[in-house]
């Protein structure tokens, strides 16, 4: 059995302890400021988990998930600000509406398949952060931001004396989306994903449609981007044109990459990790920590994504399971010890 | 109709540097299925060459020194993409995901690099004096360098086509394109024709970036990431592998580009995605393409 | 040095066990034939020797082994391949074919042209426009360009009029004189006329190795390889 048999209970023992600590005493989950740290984490860790959905475990190599994030967060913003909808409607709202647009796009898309697929949705991509960005319509205030109106949103999510019921909204959404991931995975659908992404012959010769599945991928994997949107409109208190730009699919791709694709733990870590990783890369190099250093190497230390692509490539050259794979590997070798 | 006339030739010469980026990336797909997310990064650093020539070397500029500014850009993008391809690409032979994903890594630490060592501000590439002329044709008052893009896109366009109809290696090239493995089932190793690619793809992104900075006011290292995706979008409409593609593409693009944006205000950008749907679903090929992967 | 031995081969694709130990010898200066019915592993075969599929086991030629070998090295060792479906340049013309397949310093241009004149003829066209038998053409040429030692050939009369199956027959049986071949063909009448060596495979092994005069006895052939008789 390659997994440990007190992986599952560790895992929630891990996350009860992860819920609690906050609220424990003086201990680093008591500061808000890592409280706001770990929450993004977790929204990121929870993305990367419906983007692994989609290309680890369908093998649907999309450019353009972030669309569907940047869905969730700006529909949300405007249907609570302009259209004063009571904030859990605006959310269902925002799923709603992000579900729709991936089936238009995601239809459209799956016409094609491989780079061109990849291609499409890059495309697709672009023009909606070319949408947010010039603000057409006035819908989303372009660069500048979109704040969401606190006024309409439920008390003990504002204030940074909050920060810590974020930090749970957070880790709540990624504990849902991890059991959304793991029960679309294990059932039968799941399995002709899978199927999907090995053999696409074997699964039209079953008599399955092989597109019907993908598209259903799709629009799963957007409509949760949509609500992690959401908790992030919340949790950070604006949209931003950032939220649909190449960086974020870049990110994603990393995250995945660095966890390890189709394991579902490794994209969430991976998530976590890259996005503690940057935030703490960009503290390291907004301080003097390498100021001692000789200004050819200080310079590209100090920029974050010069160790994220450090790494990056060297997982990809020589590790390319990420964590969960190493982990896996690790783990056979241990169990085939003096065979 | 001097507005038209202005908006037709801006836009054709907004095509030239589209080429100067896409040629490279459709001959890298073409040939070796990498989709090369580096090429941005090509662009940059043959700028900042460009710049450091244009600046340090020659604090003059003339017309033969901005020459060598685009000769010596061409270079070191060329050799940067040798180096990439010797040490990362080729490892990771047949590995299309992986080699793709593995660019993606070096444009991030190229970037970063080139971040840390000069500021992310744009900085201002001298050129000569008469690259900020104009002239008339008609009623249409048409800035100069308009014409210089196309200009050197044009040379570079006929140098690519000559090497790829008329040399052995251009031979092996355009055979690989469409078949790989049988030109390596006719005893040819086609290492080396991937690394003429790379190299002649990282030369004009080089000579590219130079223009391109005169184009944008500025160079930084974050420019090469707008210029990409137009790239990619010019790649895929012109037809993977296809230069003569890349070229009809990148004219088309730059111009309902400048078209839409100016009768349009501002919707340049839908409307050149809008083409890329509609190629995409009806010939996915692109209009040229020919490849097989 | 021009013979070819094949030993415990085993190619897996994709999963499928398709080679599962064959053991073969192709003498030199004669032609052998590798026979069987669709789907028994014979273009495998050809193509784990030219290393376009991996394989293991030994495959030694001239004594040299070369199943771990890159393709291109072990063509330039001169083995000319001819595959199955021709595999021509559409893009590049006839010329441009043939000019791509040249090793030697003096490529045999008066062989290819004596024997399918049509080439020269058609020599500025784009292979991509010409017919079935004249891709054919071109795929044959290039392994006769060079000095080859051995020529490996996949079914080179493959969905070809009977016209044209002539020609080619005639081309190969002018160039067996003089080469050591290992050909892969469905058409008994040609095998007849030219081979001196016959294999048969069955579901990814070996299963008879012996002389040609065999194919005259029929219910060898209906039972080694399930037709009767040949063609003309």
């Amino acid at each position: 059995m390659l997994r440990w048999k007190y992986s599952r209970p560790l895992l929630i023992a891990m996350t009860v302890i992860f819920a609690i600590l906050p609220f424990a005493g003086e201990n680093p989950l008591s500061k808000a400021g890592l409280q706001q740290t770990m929450a993004v984490a977790f929204l990121y860790g929870a993305l990367a988990l419906t983007y692994d959905l989609l290309f680890g475990f369908t093998g649907l190599l999309s450019f353009g998930h972030a669309l569907y994030f940047a869905s969730g967060v700006y529909v949300t913003a405007i249907l609570i600000n302009d259209f004063n909808w009571n904030f859990i409607l605006a959310i269902l709202g925002a799923i709603a509406f992000t579900a729709f647009l991936a089936l238009l796009t995601g239809g459209a898309a799956l016409r094609t398949a491989g780079i061109t697929f990849a291609m499409v949705t890059l495309a697709f991509g672009q023009a909606g952060h070319v949408f947010i960005s010039r603000d057409f319509g006035g819908f989303t205030n372009g660069d500048d931001g979109l704040p969401v109106n606190s006024d309409r949103l439920p008390d003990f999510f504002i204030g940074v004396v909050n920060t810590k019921y974020l930090y749970l909204l957070a880790l709540g959404i990624l504990v849902f989306i991890y059991f959304a991931a793991w029960w679309i995975t294990e059932s039968s659908a799941g399995r002709v994903f899978a199927a999907l992404r090995d053999n696409e012959q074997r699964v039209s010769v079953l008599g399955l449609n092989p597109n019907r599945f993908k598209l259903l991928s799709f629009v799963l994997s957007a409509a949760m981007a949509a609500l992690i949107g959401a908790a992030m409109l919340i949790v950070s208190g604006s949209g931003t044109p950032r939220y649909a730009g190449a960086d974020v699919t870049i990110a994603l791709l990393l995250m995945v990459i660095l966890g390890g694709p189709v394991t579902r733990w490794g994209a969430v870590l991976g998530g976590i990790l890259y996005s503690v990783l940057s935030t703490r890369l960009n503290v390291l190099s907004q301080s003097s920590a390498f100021d001692s250093l000789p200004g050819f190497i200080s310079g590209p230390l100090s920029e974050p994504a010069f160790t994220l692509g450090l790494i990056f490539i060297l997982i990809v050259m020589f590790a390319p399971g990420g964590i969960s794979g190493a982990y896996y590997r690790a783990r056979f070798k241990y169990l085939n010890k003096g065979k | 109709m001097s507005t038209f006339l202005l908006i037709l030739i801006t836009g054709t010469g907004l095509g030239a540097l589209y080429f100067l980026v896409a040629s490279g990336l459709s001959l890298i797909y073409g040939l070796m299925g990498v989709l090369n997310f580096a090429h941005g990064a090509f662009l940059t650093i043959g700028a900042f060459t460009g710049l450091w020539i244009s600046t340090k070397v020659f604090p003059n500029p003339t017309t033969w020194t901005f020459i060598v500014s685009m000769l010596a850009g061409g270079i070191a993008a060329g050799l940067f993409a040798l180096l990439m391809e010797q040490l990362v690409i080729n490892r990771l032979y047949n590995r299309h995901i992986d080699q793709a994903l593995v660019t993606v890594g070096v444009s991030l630490v190229a970037v970063a690099v080139m971040g840390g060592w000069f500021g992310n501000d744009a900085r201002f590439l001298p050129t000569p004096a008469w690259f900020m002329n104009a002239v008339t044709i008609g009623d249409a008052i048409i800035p100069v360098d308009r014409f210089i893009y196309i200009g050197v896109a044009a040379i570079l366009l006929t140098a690519m086509l000559c090497i790829l109809n008329f040399t052995r290696i251009g031979l092996i090239i355009r055979a690989g394109v469409e078949n790989r493995s049988m030109v390596s089932a006719l005893g040819i190793n086609v290492r080396l024709a991937f690394s003429t690619v790379f190299f002649i793809g990282g030369f004009a992104a080089g000579v590219g970036g130079v223009l391109i900075s005169v184009f944008s006011y500025g160079v930084s290292p974050l420019m090469g990431g707008s210029w990409l995706i137009y790239g990619f979008i010019v790649v895929v409409v012109g037809g993977m592998g296809s230069i003569t593609g890349s070229a009809i593409a990148a004219m088309l693009i730059g111009i309902t580009n400048q078209f839409a944006n100016y009768y349009l205000t501002g919707l340049g950008d839908f409307v050149v995605v809008l083409i890329l749907a509609t190629v995409l679903l009806t010939k996915p090929s692109g209009l040229l393409g020919k490849v097989n992967h | 040095m021009s013979s070819l031995e094949v030993k415990d081969l085993h190619v897996t694709i994709n999963g499928s066990h398709i080679l599962q130990g064959v053991n073969f010898f192709v003498p030199e200066n004669k032609v052998t034939a590798l026979l069987g019915r669709n789907g028994v592993g014979k273009s495998t075969t050809l193509k784990a020797i030219m290393g376009l599929n991996p394989g293991t086991g030994s495959i030694k030629f001239g004594g040299t082994e070369i199943v771990e070998m890159q393709t291109h090295k072990i063509v330039q060792m001169g083995l000319g391949y001819v595959p199955e479906d021709r595999e021509i340049f559409a893009s590049l013309t006839v010329k441009e074919n043939l000019a791509l397949a040249v090793r030697d310093q003096k490529p045999n241009y008066d062989l290819v042209y004596s024997l399918f004149p049509e080439l020269l003829t058609r020599a500025s066209q784009r292979a991509g426009t010409l017919s079935g038998g004249q891709q054919q053409m071109v795929a044959i040429s290039r392994a006769l360009l060079n000095q080859n030692k051995i020529l490996v050939i996949d079914e080179p009369t493959k969905g070809l009029a009977p016209k044209l199956v002539t020609e080619v027959a005639n081309a190969l049986a002018h160039v067996a004189d003089q080469s050591t071949m290992l050909i892969v063909e469905q058409n008994l009448a040609l095998v007849k006329a030219i081979a001196q060596n016959i294999i048969v495979m069955d579901q990814g092994k070996v299963v008879f190795e012996g002389g040609p005069e065999n194919l005259q006895d029929e219910s060898f052939v209906k039972s080694m390889l399930g037709v009767s008789g040949g063609h003309k």
